[in-house]
């Protein structure tokens, strides 16, 4: 096992990796933008490297910045969190030419999976169904046009190397083929280096399932179970629960086959998500891979008991997973409510200063991850996840119950928080009774 | 006169969307600030010719600072 981890991150998924870290004896390198300075996690780390400005690209971004931090501190692993560079082939393959474990799959998987086009030409040859439309790479607004009327409008045209909700551009029919490609080529180029897009068609009151899977170096692959995550705003999710309610027993045997068949396929090693999307008439479509620990891992931590860092950390040492499929269990339910720094009508930022905090009571059943403090500020150049509060309850309405209770308890002054739409939703009708889909926020508040 | 179009939240610069000598009307976007991952755009409030671009993509930005000067008549 590793005797000392470098976070390349920010934010509350430091303290997160902490927590494990210690419980396992690493010990803990934390880096920081002048920015988060006054981060709370810099304190429960053992050693903590200033590596730039507050502008992402000088510090959370900047690999040299990072390597040489890594390398100073004499850290033997480089864990990257989510989002910056955690999906970064250039990034995982810097660590490694330092001579540093890099925890999660190799350089070279990650490359070959940052193009979307690849992996649904993966799902395709182990025969799984992917969203209808093209495989490959459209090349022009003719091609488009082209799919369209064959196949009906609107489509939507989707980057190559998009992520994390951007990058998707509705097509809604010939007239606007060329000027929505132009624009998504553009956009493409601008933020991840390809203007390449292919075309998904559009499928109806989709809900999105994703399956969280574990991987190791000698071919074994299990599933921890799925997430719900069709509460979204802006292709970004605010609520992810598990069990989902539409999943039944065969249907989540079908989306762990298919999850092995396409992980083994591309060779894929640590931690990891599949997304698919479940049409309104039950039909299960593989989306895209994140390569990477996801924000909303603690929901399945909460479902299984399996801490998903801690395997993170052994899979990269490279010792063998120690759990089959059947040593999974999953019991009860667990939901999560991401509080964004946002106002809570019209999504608009809030970044500030946090005037005054106070945490709901936490146990066994309640779990906040976070790095607030009263008194410290909110930058308005990263993320505006403030905070996750993790629910653990017998059934739904048990879990419910708990994440309203805790919600109502929770109190952030200073900046507009989402805490009232997180209320707003789980005191919905619809959403109670588990009849939700991707378009909930637009369509059913 | 100068006037010059502000940043309206705090972020990055994303974006300026107009160059040195370009003619803006009022209300047109000339700039998109980059705040916590959303895009904000700044439109000028005033017609004018573009004189001098002051920001450029990933410049740190607080509310009030002067992204484009704008040559105005008004």
């Amino acid at each position: 096992m590793v005797s000392s981890v470098l976070i390349a991150n920010r934010g509350e998924i430091v303290s997160r990796i902490i927590r494990t870290c210690r419980e396992m004896g690493i010990s803990t390198i934390a880096v920081y933008s002048e920015a988060d300075a006054n981060a709370p996690y810099l304190q429960m780390a053992d050693e903590a490297v200033l590596i730039g400005p507050a502008n992402p690209v000088k510090s959370y971004l900047n690999i040299s910045a990072i390597i040489e931090a890594a390398c100073k501190t004499g850290a033997q692993a480089v864990h990257p969190g989510y989002g910056f560079l955690s999906e970064r082939g250039a990034f995982a393959e810097a660590v490694e030419n330092a001579g540093i474990t890099w925890v999660g799959p190799s350089p070279q998987v990650l490359k070959s999976i940052s193009s979307k086009s690849y992996c649904r030409k993966i799902a395709d040859s182990v025969d799984v169904p992917t969203i209808p439309g093209t495989l490959g790479i459209v090349k022009s607004p003719d091609a488009v046009v082209d799919f369209g009327n064959a196949n009906g409008w609107p489509v939507f045209l989707k980057l190559d190397k998009g992520g994390g909700g951007k990058g998707i551009e509705r097509v809604s029919g010939e007239s606007e083929a060329k000027k929505v490609f132009q624009r998504a080529s553009r956009i493409g180029e601008m933020a991840f280096g390809s203007g390449d897009c292919y075309i998904e068609t559009v499928v109806d009151n989709p809900r999105h399932i994703e399956v969280q899977f574990l991987a190791d170096n000698f071919g074994n692959c299990v599933c921890l179970g799925e997430r719900e995550c069709s509460i979204q705003r802006r292709h970004q999710k605010i609520i992810e629960e598990a069990p989902s309610v539409v999943v039944v027993e065969d249907e989540r045997a079908l989306l762990f086959d298919r999850t092995v068949r396409i992980i083994t396929k591309i060779g894929y090693q640590g931690a990891g998500t599949l997304e698919y999307l479940r049409s309104g008439d039950g039909n299960y479509y593989f989306m895209e891979i994140n390569a990477r620990l996801q924000v909303e891992h603690p929901v399945t931590e909460y479902l299984t008991g399996i801490d998903i860092v801690k395997k993170q950390l052994s899979i990269a040492s490279g010792e063998a997973l120690n759990i089959e499929q059947s040593d999974v269990r999953f019991n009860g339910h667990a939901i999560e409510a991401r509080i964004y720094a946002e106002d809570p009508e019209t999504f608009i930022p809030s970044p500030g200063v946090i005037t005054a905090l106070e945490f709901p009571g936490q146990d066994d059943k309640i779990r906040i991850d976070h790095a607030l403090k009263a008194n410290t500020s909110v930058p308005p150049y990263y993320d505006p996840l403030l905070a996750k509060v993790i629910v653990w309850g017998e059934d739904r309405p048990d879990a419910l119950s708990r994440l309203k209770k805790a919600l109502s308890e929770f109190r952030v002054e200073g900046v507009k928080t989402t805490i009232p739409l997180n209320l707003k939703i789980i005191d919905s009708q619809e959403f109670q009774s588990g009849n939700i889909d991707t378009n909930f926020i637009d369509t059913s508040l | 006169m100068e006037k010059s179009v502000d940043a309206i939240m705090p972020g990055l610069c994303a974006r300026v969307v107009v160059e040195e000598g370009e003619k803006v009307s009022s209300g047109q976007e000339v700039a998109v600030i980059n705040c916590m991952k959303t895009e904000i755009s700044v439109s000028s409030n005033f017609n004018g010719i573009v004189k001098k671009v002051l920001s450029k993509e990933w410049d740190e930005l607080q509310v009030g600072d002067p992204m484009v000067i704008l040559e105005t008549d008004e």
